[in-house]
């Protein structure tokens, strides 16, 4: 079965047309990398899928629930990562962590959370104020919200943003210990280098049209768009 | 179970942001205490002029000790993209205004706790006797206030004249807790029996319950397309 | 589309309500200006009541269609309705302001003061105010599908409150003024009637028309704001 499918997804505000009849499939343990000029409607795609943004036209499936009239168990099945870091200033990593799955109806205990900070690197800050984190380690922080929440679906918008070099390796090998674990993973991306890595599907999305293409032409092509 | 859960949550959150920063009630106190200030310079020390006018001057500082802090309860979320958290989270979303809506109805009777006893203090009021009375009416009040203040909160925390437009669509809608907040705390400093005010007592009751409800029902709109 | 066709048939009919509206204004304000008698209590003040009350009416038929238009745009989400609510209220705002002034004008000679605290006038102020703010609130939401959905929100949360707030008024002056003084205390006589009658159709009818050109307003204007965004978005970064 598709962990996501989308289904002639459009959405448009007023006439003004972002994306067009796009389809796509992605299936469990699958990652998918979606890529796009600045303004193409990356985002818009994944914020209709993160059931933030409603599709003007078309619909998409979560493991198997319609995404606009099964929005409360879609939301169960999904987690997003993207620019926003959803933090409160004045609470610490693990106060922060601890709401954030506990909106979820998790409750990890904090060995756990202090095990999930440690694998993304930033362990030794739990009881830090989170508005003295810089950009990179609150995306940090986002990652090992995914790890304790292990989402079926994963969306990453703009997954290596804001990362150093170890960084981007370690989103990488998360994605691919998702995908093992039967996660589905769609990210969207600039660098195709570390796409490849661990991508198995690939897309280029350009005047609101989605067009896959393999892998492998990923690398090879000289310009996408 | 979950419901519950996640207004305990919200709740937890934002008084644990409270006591660390202290900004919402501080600017709550000092401004009632300016305002009381005021009022005391401007009304003669005549014992039964200020009979007369002391539940209005009540609760105008009440009122705008509301304003000041209701008005600032989505604040926190706007910053860092956390409403978007919110949406995106399999709960339902009334259960979020019922977690604010308690967080606000708590710290706004905190400050309540401390200005009423200095209205005493300073205008030589001998109500000790009518305690219970007086919870009644401020808990019932600040209830009202803070049903459509949280609603109210929401609609405008993303808009650039947050300040001003709170206010404007707060106040008129909030007449009946207003007449009736000061028609039953003249009762009470008259001396009146209780069946006299507590008729304006019911009013507060029922519109507590009239807007608490549409809050929580219309709130789903608010946080979710 | 749908909107398009409705566009289409309210262009073509609203020339016919304008008309309609024309005819009985006219007459209404020729029959209660001159031919009917003055009151026997408030002598020729009472005419204007002939302004007053109807477009007091008329202000609330424009506060529930508002409700109702909300209503319908959060089951639905369909934009034309949300145009028609934004027009509404308005149209609105006008029909409210005018009666607000005429009952002021007519309150001055009958009882030597400009406001009274009568339960009537301040629910349509605390109305004025309400579409006011709700206008505001549209004005300063920049994303229009949240635009449409608060806006909604907040006519549906003042209409629930506008009656308690009148109650509570009335509560309130009963308690501290006898309520001797009213709006109320006309009585019609037939004279009296008709040209009243033919106001509150009249004006009605002007209140549809003023809606329906309005909605078609807004509804050009988003249509513009979309196609400016369409043509940023031919530019290919």
């Amino acid at each position: 079965m598709a962990a996501i499918r989308g289904v002639e997804l459009s959405k448009s505000y007023h006439h003004y047309q972002v994306l067009n009849s796009v389809s796509f499939e992605i299936g469990e343990g699958a990652c998918y990398a979606l890529f796009g000029a600045n303004g193409a409607g990356k985002t818009t795609l994944l914020r209709i899928l993160a059931t933030l943004i409603r599709p003007s036209s078309g619909r998409f499936e979560m493991m198997g629930h319609d995404g606009v009239r099964e929005k409360e168990k879609v939301r169960e099945c999904f987690f997003l990562i993207s620019h926003g870091s959803h933090l409160y200033d004045d609470l610490t990593v693990m106060e922060n962590i601890q709401f954030a799955v506990g909106l979820r109806g998790l409750s990890p205990a904090e060995r756990e959370i202090k095990a999930a900070l440690d694998r993304v690197g930033i362990g030794a800050f739990f009881r830090l104020k989170s508005r003295f984190l810089s950009a990179g380690m609150k995306k940090r922080l986002s990652i090992a919200k995914a790890i304790l929440i292990r989402p079926k679906a994963l969306l990453l918008d703009e997954a290596y943003a804001s990362l150093d070099e170890k960084g981007v390796g370690m989103m990488n090998d998360l994605i691919r210990e998702f995908n093992k674990g039967g996660s589905a993973v769609l990210i969207t991306s600039h660098d195709r280098a570390k796409t490849a890595e661990v991508a198995h599907r690939a897309g280029v999305l350009r005047r609101g049209a989605l067009r896959e293409m393999a892998v492998k032409d990923l690398l090879a092509a000289d310009a996408l768009f | 179970m979950r419901f519950f859960k996640v207004i305990r949550w919200i709740a937890w959150k934002d008084l644990l942001s409270e006591i660390r920063n202290r900004e919402n009630i501080s600017s709550m106190f000092f401004f009632a205490l300016i305002v009381i200030l005021i009022f005391s310079f401007s009304f003669s020390t005549d014992p039964e002029v200020i009979k007369e006018v002391m539940p209005g001057i009540i609760w105008v500082a009440f009122g705008f000790t509301g304003v000041i802090g209701l008005g600032k309860s989505f604040l926190a979320e706007v910053q860092n993209d956390c409403l978007e958290y919110f949406q995106m989270a399999p709960i339902p979303k009334g259960a979020i205004y019922l977690g604010k809506f308690a967080g606000n109805v708590l710290f706004m009777l905190a400050a309540e706790m401390i200005l009423f006893p200095l209205f005493i203090l300073f205008f030589n009021l001998n109500v000790l006797d009518k305690l219970p009375q007086i919870l009644l009416i401020l808990v019932a009040a600040t209830v009202g206030l803070s049903a459509l203040g949280t609603l109210f909160s929401a609609l405008t925390v993303q808009i650039r004249a947050r300040e001003v437009m709170f206010p404007i669509l707060l106040l008129p809608l909030a007449a009946p807790v207003f007449i009736g907040a000061v028609e039953s705390t003249r009762g009470v400093f008259n001396g009146d029996p209780f069946t006299f005010y507590s008729d304006w007592i019911q009013l507060l009751i029922v519109y507590d319950i009239i807007f608490m409800v549409v809050s929580f029902w219309v709130f789903e709109f608010i946080l979710d397309y | 589309m749908l909107s398009q066709r409705i566009i289409g048939k309210l262009r073509r009919y609203e020339g016919w309500f304008a008309a309609a509206s024309a005819v009985c204004i006219a007459t209404g304000l020729y029959m209660g200006l001159v031919t009917s008698p003055p009151d026997y209590y408030q002598g020729e003040v009472v005419r204007i009541m002939y302004v007053h009350v109807p477009f007091a009416q008329g202000a609330m038929f424009a506060y529930t269609l508002l409700f109702a238009g909300s209503l319908w745009y959060l089951w639905k989400r369909e934009p034309l309705v949300d145009n028609m609510c934004h027009a509404a209220a308005g149209v609105g705002v006008f029909f409210t302001t005018v009666a607000l002034v005429t009952g002021s004008i007519w309150a001055k000679p009958t009882w030597n003061t400009w406001w009274t605290w009568d339960p009537r006038l301040v629910s349509f102020a605390v109305l004025l105010v309400v579409l006011i703010g709700y206008l505001m609130l549209r004005t300063f939401l920049d994303d229009r599908e949240k635009e449409a959905t608060y806006a909604a929100v907040l006519a549906i949360v003042g209409f629930v409150d506008l009656p308690i707030i009148h109650y509570s008024v009335e509560w309130w002056r009963t308690l501290h003024q006898p309520l001797s003084i009213s709006m109320r205390g006309v009585s019609i006589a037939p004279g009296m009637l008709v040209p009243l009658t033919f106001m509150s159709i009249g004006l009605t009818l002007l209140l549809t028309y003023m809606i329906m050109v309005r909605t078609q307003m807004i509804y050009l204007q988003r249509l513009l704001e979309a196609k400016q965004g369409r043509l940023l978005s031919q530019v290919q970064l």
